[in-house]
Order: C-alpha cells, then structure tokens, then sequence
C-alpha cells in the first residue's frame, strides 16, 4: 500500500518538475508526441480489432506514426539545450531535416498506403 | 617381351579376337515382293493420267516378263508434250516397250538437237534427249555430248547428276561408256551408309534404284563387269529387298530393273536365305525348311548348305555343329535340316548358316546367315488341387484332387473366414521335368456382372515348380467388392514355348459370402461423353469490417488531434514569433503544396510524376525555408 503511495509521491514530483524546467517549445513537442502516440495505438486497436486485410494501409499508417515519433523525438532531442555539447547543431538546422525528412516519410506512406 | 612383338599382339590377334567376337548381325535379304509390283503395274494400267506413268509402268511390266498390247500407243501420242523433252524421253520409252509403235521422229528433232546444243541444258535433261534420239533413230553427236557432260560434271556434282551422266555415257559409244564405268566406285563411295548394313543416296528408293540401275546399264555398254565391292553390294541389297511396298511407279520401274540386274546370272547374285516353315518346330514339324534363291525367287545353281551352329538364345548354348541340310529338289533351292531332337532342349535359336556354291558361281551374301526358330514342347498339368481351408488353422484343409481336364462336379461353399488354395504342376511331357512358364493365373469370373479378378500363381522355386495361387476371402474381399455370389473358377497356364496352352475350368459355382456389404462396380467415367461444366469461381474478396465500424475509427483517429490543438493552447502556443515577408510565405505555401502534392499522388498520380512535381516544389521550398531559418537565427542571435 505504501508502495503505491511512494509511486505516486514520485510521479508527482516528476510532473511538478517537468513543468518547471522545461523550456516551452520542448513541451509543445512533447504535447505533439503525445498525439502522435495516442494515434498510432488507436490504428493498432483498430488492426487488432477488425484484422490485417488491407495490410499495407495498416502498415502505411503505423509506420506513419512511428516516423513522425521519430523525427519529433529527434527534434526533441536537438533542440534542447542540454544537449548542445553532444550536437553541434543549430536549431534552424535541426527543424530543416525534420521538413526534409518528413516530405520523404510522408512520400513512402504515401506511396504504400494503396 | 619386346616392343616389337607387343605391336604384333596388338596389330594382329587384338582385331583378330575382336572380328571372332563381333556378333554377326543377321542381315538376311528377303525375296523381291515381285507379286505387288507386278500388281501395282497392272493396277496403274488401267488408266493413265500422265506419259511418265505409261513410261514406267509399260517397260516395267515388260521386264516382269508381260507384254504390253499395243492399244497404249495411242494414249502415249495423245499424252505426250511436244514442248517437253522429258516428256519425248518418256514417250519414246514407252513405244519401246511396246511391240510395234512409231512415233513421228520428226517433230521431235528440232527440240532434241536444241537441247543437246544448248549450255543450258541440265545432265537429266541431256540424257532424256540422248536417249530419246537413240529410241527414234536420230543421230547424235557424241563429241558435243561429252563435252557437255564434262562441263557440267564441273558445276553440278549432286549424286542425280553424275547417275544421269552415267546413263547418258552408257547410250554412246563404248571407249566414252568404259570411261563412265570406272567412275562407278567414286559414285559408290558417295552413298550413305546406315546402321552398317544398309547402303542408300539420298532421294529416297526411286533415286537409288536409279543410280545402281546406272551402274549396270553403263557397264553392261561398256563391257565391263560391274566393280561394286562384294560387302558395299550386299548392302545395296539389302537396302532394296527391305523396299516391299513402293510408293511411285518411277521408284517401282528402277526397283524392278535392279532386282532383275541382281539376279541376271551374268552379273555378281546376292542369296536370299529365309525359312519357309513356321517358326516353332515341336513333334508336328520336327524339321526347318530353308529356301535358297535370289532375289527374284529362282533357285541360284547348285549350293551346299552348312548348319554351322544353332544357338539358344538364354545361355548360348550350341547344340548342332556344322550340319548339312539335306536338299529336297533338283534345282537346289529348298533344303531340311531336322531339329526335333532329344538332345535340343526348349527354347529360341538362332542357326547359322553358311552356303557353299559348287560351280564358280558369282555369288554373295554366302556367309551370315540366320534363322530364328523356337523349340516347343508338349505340356500337361499334373499333380493339381484344390484345398479349402481356414484362415487361421491351416490344419482343418479339404482337399480336392483335380485331373485335368475334369471340372469339380461338388459345389464350392466360402465363407468370409476361409481361403482356397489351388496347386498345381507344369509337366514337359518330351523330357518329364516340371517346368515354369510365363502366364500361370486363377480366374474368378462373377456369373451376375461378369466381372473378373484374377490371381497370379507364383512357383515355388526348385526343381519342382509347384505353382500355389491362394485367395483369401478375408484379405482379398476388396478385389471383389464385397459382392457375394456364384462365381466361375478357372486355370489358365500359357507360355511361348509350349505347344499348348491351358484355360481349365475347375469349377462353375464358387459361391463366395463376404462379411461386408457389398460395394456397386466402379462406374467407370465413359471418356467420350461431356465432362461436367467447369464455372469460373472469381477469388473471393476477403472479409472487411462493417463501414461503421472503420468510420468510427477514423474519426477516433482524429480525435487525438483535438486533444493536441487543446494541449498547445493550454501551453501557450502562439503564432506571434512568425516572421511576415515574401520568404515567409512563400515557405509556407510551398509547404503546404507538398503535403497536397500527397493527396494528390494518392489519389491520382504515380511515384514518377510525384517525384517530378515534387522536385519542381522543392526548389522554392528549400530556398525559402533556407530563407525563414536564417531570419529566425539572426533574430536568436539578436536575443542572445
């Protein structure tokens, strides 16, 4: 029981901390993340749901998910500046091969979707 | 040893050894199939369509020893192209065969002399005109004609030509026909040789028997015997007395013509050796009748005839060694050898022959010789029972003692656990011994269907060769399909080397009860009748969800995106850092353009055309995103 309660104690810590560091434009991506999570598992319940038949459509919107999770993720990861000693990349940078990348993996799905 | 000596080994007895062991393939020549030439003479006398035909089929039959009426004269006339020079060869080549007919010399002379002077003309068409010229009486100059043959032995050297040039040669004067009769083994040389024992040109029966016929004319002018290798000329004749039924009166004329050539005692005579009785000797016919003739079927002079070895086919074994056949006519030409004997044990045998001529006969094809024959022997069936008994004990077995040829009177009872067990002996009557043969079988026939099931005997192995057929009711009821009844029971015992053959019936009701019901007969599918019709059956789609159901999700799908636009708001997210401008807009309208070049490629569009608009998109798109981004840095710069 107390266990629970400890979990909880340090979930809460974690939220009050998170909305404190952390910088606006990553929480913006964050909340994007969410969303593409969010979409990725309701195609998968739906495949669970009905079955695999048009396969490549289910193929195509998940990696869909995926991809976008990636990239944002990427992103993420290289605009925060917690990190710059790691990357040695501007933020300008960064946004523009997440535009490149993301016309490619929109073309794929695209081209698999059927 | 020395080398030397090694080399004579090899050299000498190695192809010595090798000719001994060389099985003689039996190339015996047959009789002329005189009778259907002669038929299909006549059969084509009745009516003629063409001069070629009256040609080939007059002088044919005359040479078959009948003499054409002189009637056909008229049909040659009418029949013959004066424009032609192979149809004047023809004619006058039929009025030849005919007693007494004259054509009109003159209205062929004109045409004659042109061909003949002329450098066109081929080497069939300067014989035809040759030899019409010397049918009609018309002089020919033979210097022209030489020099014409030469000329064209220079540009034509097919096989045709040189027999025609040949035949040409043999129509003029005897030094130009001795000069073409030397060229006969060149012309031999040149013919195909198949499986090593028949000799041919290509062309078929009709050009051969040309050819050869060639060789003979133009020796015969120039007075010359014919120089044909004995060996190459046996395998002329061999290609010939294969020849039973031809095609064309013009193959049948030349065929008739060499075989007569083959048998004129004037020239080398090829002998014909073939058994003239059936080919199973047995207690009946104990002796072999071997007919010697040539190939027109008259008797060849005085010869002797030497069994030289009799062989039997299963294990080689030599049972007659150098016998003379006794002849049984004056003129030499049937001869008896006896091979019914103790000692001559059953089986096929192939004889060996050698033929001795007493005069100084010009003779061929004397050694090589062959005749199959087969010994039989009478057979009796001994020592044959019947037994009943059951499937597990075989103790509890009623036997019942055959004889053949008597049936059992008693009918047969069988139930689904018993089984019937026939035995029986083959008993060579000649030596005594048990013999085994080929077919030994048990009939079951049913009375109803007459359905039959049939089992094979099999012999124990040994001296005795007892044969045991067994059926079990129990085992075997699915060759009877289960049908219960009154069936016939039969014996039958065959082989080629007895005389006679068993189908004993043993018993006409057999009544078998099955256990089991019984299944209908097989309906066998009647191939020629309409099949069922085949419909096509289109893939079927796979299953897919109810249209509510994938709308549903679809807009459960978007929901999250609600949830973002929520979230960002509560967040803060606003659009006042954005830059205003041209590059500004023109980033964001060439972005959106890409992301409605995607609907658009799914919608309508293919990758290639997709990639095109894509790059024509990419250009503005990168320059003013490059463009927007460098601001945003300046501006961060500006911050910091």
């Amino acid at each position: 029981m107390s266990q629970i309660g400890e979990v909880a104690g340090i979930l809460r810590k974690l939220y009050d901390e998170y909305r404190t560091t952390t910088p606006k434009k990553l929480k913006l991506i964050d909340a994007y993340l969410v969303y593409v999570m969010l979409t990725g598992i309701i195609q998968f319940a739906y495949c669970l749901l009905v079955g695999t038949f048009p396969f490549n459509s289910f193929l195509s919107g998940f990696i869909s998910t995926v991809g976008c999770f990636v990239l944002a993720a990427s992103l993420r990861i290289q605009l925060n500046k917690a990190n710059r000693s790691t990357f040695n990349v501007t933020p300008e940078r960064a946004f523009a091969d997440f535009v490149f990348a993301h016309i490619i993996l929109h073309l794929v799905v695209m081209n698999f979707i059927g | 040893m020395t080398s030397t000596s090694l080399m004579m080994i090899i050299l000498v007895i190695l192809p010595f050894y090798s000719w001994c062991a060389t099985p003689t393939v039996a190339a015996n020549l047959s009789p002329a199939n005189i009778d259907g030439l002669k038929a299909q003479f006549q059969t084509a006398m009745k009516s003629f369509s063409d001069v070629a035909s009256i040609h080939y089929t007059l002088a044919g039959i005359k040479e078959l020893g009948v003499v054409p009426p002189d009637t056909y004269c008229n049909d040659i006339k009418k029949l013959v192209d004066k424009s032609d020079v192979e149809s004047i060869f023809h004619a006058t080549e039929a009025a030849r065969a005919l007693a007494n007919c004259k054509l009109p010399a003159e209205e062929y002379r004109a045409l004659l002399t042109s061909t003949l002077q002329s450098d066109k003309s081929t080497t069939a068409e300067v014989y035809y005109a040759v030899r019409a010229s010397v049918n009609l009486g018309l002089n020919v100059d033979e210097s022209r004609v030489e020099k014409r043959l030469n000329a064209l032995a220079k540009t034509d050297d097919s096989v045709a030509s040189q027999g025609y040039a040949l035949l040409t040669g043999a129509q003029l004067s005897q030094p130009i026909a001795k000069f073409y009769a030397d060229t006969i083994n060149d012309l031999v040389q040149q013919a195909d040789e198949v499986d090593g024992r028949t000799l041919q040109y290509e062309g078929g029966v009709g050009t051969t028997a040309l050819l050869v016929n060639a060789f003979y004319e133009v020796a015969e002018k120039a007075g010359v015997p014919v120089k044909i290798d004995p060996k190459q000329l046996i395998k002329f004749a061999s290609y010939f007395s294969t020849k039973r039924h031809v095609a064309t009166l013009r193959s049948a004329y030349y065929l008739t013509k060499v075989f007569k050539y083959l048998s004129d005692r004037k020239n080398t005579i090829p002998v014909v050796v073939s058994r003239t009785t059936p080919a199973a000797v047995s207690a009946q016919n104990p002796s072999v009748f071997v007919s010697v003739s040539n190939l027109f079927g008259q008797p060849v002079g005085e010869i002797f005839v030497v069994a030289e070895s009799a062989k039997r086919k299963e294990d080689g074994a030599v049972v007659i060694s150098k016998q003379k056949l006794t002849a049984k006519d004056s003129t030499s030409s049937i001869f008896e050898l006896p091979f019914y004997d103790a000692k001559i044990p059953r089986g096929f045998y192939t004889i060996h022959l050698t033929l001795t001529p007493r005069g100084d006969e010009k003779l061929i094809g004397l050694t090589d010789n062959t005749i199959e024959v087969k010994v039989t022997s009478e057979a009796a069936l001994e020592n044959a029972e019947l037994n009943v008994a059951d499937r597990d004990s075989t103790a509890q077995a009623k036997t019942h003692k055959l004889t053949y040829p008597n049936a059992l009177s008693e009918k047969l009872d069988l139930h689904s656990h018993q089984k019937l067990i026939i035995k029986f002996q083959v008993k060579d009557k000649r030596t005594g011994e048990y013999v085994r043969t080929q077919q030994a079988f048990i009939r079951f026939t049913n009375k109803k269907s007459k359905k039959e099931i049939i089992y094979l005997a099999e012999a124990v192995s040994g001296a005795t060769a007892q044969y045991k057929a067994e059926m079990d009711l129990t085992s075997n009821a699915a060759d009877f399909r289960y049908q219960s009844g009154a069936y016939d029971l039969v014996v039958i015992v065959g082989d080629s080397l007895l005389q006679n053959a068993f189908e004993w019936k043993v018993n006409d009701n057999v009544q078998l009860t099955f256990h089991e019901d019984s299944l209908a007969d097989k309906n066998h599918q009647d191939l020629y009748l309409p099949r069922p019709e085949i419909i096509h059956q289109f893939r079927v789609e796979e299953k897919r969800p109810p249209t509510i159901v994938s709308l549903v999700f679809s807009g459960l799908t978007l929901l999250p995106l609600l949830i973002l636009l929520v979230s960002w708001l509560r967040l803060g997210f606003n659009l006042s850092g954005m830059p205003l401008g041209l590059s500004p807009l023109v980033f964001h309208a060439s972005h959106g353009a890409a992301f409605a070049l995607m609907f658009v490629y799914w919608k309508y569009l293919d990758m290639f055309q997709t990639i095109r608009y894509l790059a024509l998109i990419s250009i503005p798109l990168f320059l003013a995103g490059h463009r927007v981004l460098a601001i945003l840095a300046a501006r961060r710069e500006k911050k910091v």
